[in-house]
């Protein structure tokens, strides 16, 4: 099973995303783990993770997420800016398993 | 519109100061202690409860109980989490400075904690004032654990310094072995330095940081002038899809966290909220000008469905209905960058100029008397309305400044929707 983890400022906004990514997946028929999570607490989440997208809002971040992800092989991309807005889970689902295959 | 090589620079430093290690910890340091926080000052506002009509809780526990004997427990409450503020950050910040360094987060937490206690002036029967552990602690807090972080990564490079336990030994007692020495030499250090400043100067640590610095950054913050800076810089950051907030927090709480353990203090003691001294505080800025989050955005998604109202399939309508739930708990993603406002010129003036008109709308609402001022600190999801009642102690006034800057807020959108929709229309056309 893949796991793909979410993270933003407060862990709230990508919360809602889960659920659209939930949905999109299950019509897909594929079996994904999803969560969202705070930033600050990002370290102690980063186990058997596959994917890790980043929310626009913090992405001045991803270089130091990077460092930490990178070392343990989970693959770190940036959500897209207007699917993010749109709540589009299907399109951000697309995405992370883009980055999976890739 | 905007010049390309500016945003990347300002996005450039603004990443850099938001990523930069010892802000990010300074901020998680406090987000840790925010549930401790709010309890605090929920406890203290059950103590206060305000009357309803004919309703009047704290009279009828007062006759339950006898005065005051039920107050004990909110009181309790508030003792352990606000009034020890300092000592729960001389924990959390070095806590997740040390963690972002890779050393040992608990020993250095817990040296961190040790010393803060060791430079706490003794009242005369040989206590603690809450004084000190407490908010007016703050920044005692802050620059301790950076300095004692700083310190132990030091010592703890020195090979000497680091007894090494042999292999077998668990791995946590190998830890408190190896930080043995380091906390010697640290805790010792502290104690020189707190002999020197109290015999040579005549006070403490904790007076001479208090007077020196916080206090006039304080008093710095509750001023019109820099509310409307915090106001801006939050906004200007968002504006470039940043998170303003986040950003800023390392710099922003420290400064306006104090003001409302005060206001909230002195409010248990029974003075009226319309008196407590501090204008600007945190919720402040949460309740009366971020409405639905960054940019007053609930005013925003009332502007869409004035302006938008055949279509409705419209994009804006869309964005909207999706942004509704979470925007009422003050999470405002979707419509940021759904709309987008992000980037988009033609949200740049209601985006950043309409909060920084609440901020002084508020301030002066506040400052002459006409809502009472804040004395509850509440989550920042904590939903318009409410939290206006709530976070002025009970009163409608708080929720009537609420209504008003929301309709100032509503109005200044609703010129900026309107040329937003032409603007989509024209671009769709071109499109098609």
């Amino acid at each position: 099973m893949k796991r793909i983890l979410l993270v933003c400022s407060a862990g709230m906004s990508t919360s809602m995303l889960v659920n659209k990514m939930d949905h999109a997946a299950e019509e897909k028929g594929l079996e994904i783990e999803i969560h969202a999570i705070s930033e600050y607490d990002l370290n102690n989440h980063l186990q058997e993770v596959d994917v890790l997208l980043i929310a626009p809002q913090i992405r001045f971040l991803e270089d130091k997420i990077r460092k930490i992800a990178d070392p343990m092989r989970i693959k770190v991309d940036i959500i897209d800016f207007s699917s993010y807005g749109m709540l589009q889970g299907d399109k951000i689902l697309e995405q992370a398993l883009h980055l999976i295959d890739a | 519109m905007i010049d390309y090589k500016f945003m990347k620079k300002f996005i450039e430093i603004a990443g850099r100061l938001g990523a930069q290690r010892h802000l990010v910890a300074i901020r998680n340091g406090f987000v840790a202690i925010m549930p401790l926080i709010i309890a605090g000052s929920l406890a203290i506002l059950l103590n206060n409860f305000p009357v309803f009509g004919n309703f009047n809780m704290v009279q009828l526990l007062n006759h339950i109980f006898g005065d005051g004997n039920w107050q004990i427990v909110g009181n309790s409450v508030w003792n352990g989490t606000f009034a020890i503020l300092g000592i729960l950050l001389s924990f959390s910040i070095p806590y997740y400075l040390a963690k972002s360094y890779e050393l040992d987060e608990l020993s250095v937490g817990l040296i961190s904690v040790a010393s803060y206690i060791m430079l706490i002036p003794i009242t005369n029967d040989g206590g603690f004032s809450f004084a000190w552990t407490g908010a007016q602690g703050l920044f005692v807090a802050i620059f301790l654990s950076i300095i004692i972080t700083e310190l132990f990564r030091i010592l703890m490079k020195n090979d000497r310094l680091v007894i090494r336990m042999p292999e077998g030994v668990p791995g946590g007692v190998a830890k408190s072995f190896a930080a043995l020495l380091p906390a010697l030499i640290i805790l010792i250090l502290v104690g020189l330095f707190q002999t020197l400043v109290t015999t040579l100067t005549d006070t403490s640590v904790f007076e001479l940081i208090f007077i020196l610095i916080q206090e006039p950054l304080q008093g710095l913050g509750n001023t019109l002038p820099a509310a409307i800076l915090v106001a801006f810089l939050n906004h200007f950051l968002w504006f470039f899809g940043l998170h303003g907030t986040n950003i800023l927090a390392g710099v922003i709480e420290p400064i306006y966290l104090p003001p409302i353990e005060s206001n909230v203090d002195l409010f248990a003691s029974g003075m009226s909220a319309y008196d407590v001294p501090y204008i600007v505080t945190k919720p402040f800025f949460d309740v009366f000008v971020y409405m639905g989050g960054a940019g007053t955005s609930i005013a925003l998604i009332i502007a869409v469905i004035i302006v938008v109202r055949q279509e409705k399939k419209h994009p804006y309508r869309e964005v909207s209905k999706l942004a509704v739930p979470a925007g009422i708990f003050n999470i405002n993603e979707p419509i940021i960058f759904g709309i987008p406002i992000v980037l988009n010129p033609i949200f740049f003036i209601p985006f950043i100029l309409g909060p920084v008109l609440l901020t002084i709308t508020s301030y002066f609402a506040l400052a002459t008397g006409l809502v009472p001022k804040t004395v509850a600190f509440l989550p920042w999801t904590m939903p318009p309305f409410i939290s206006g009642y709530i976070v002025t102690g009970g009163s409608w006034r708080g929720i009537i400044l609420q209504m008003i800057n929301l309709g100032i807020s509503v109005l200044l959108y609703l010129p900026f929707v309107m040329a937003g929709v032409r603007a989509l229309k024209i671009k769709l056309e071109n499109n098609s």
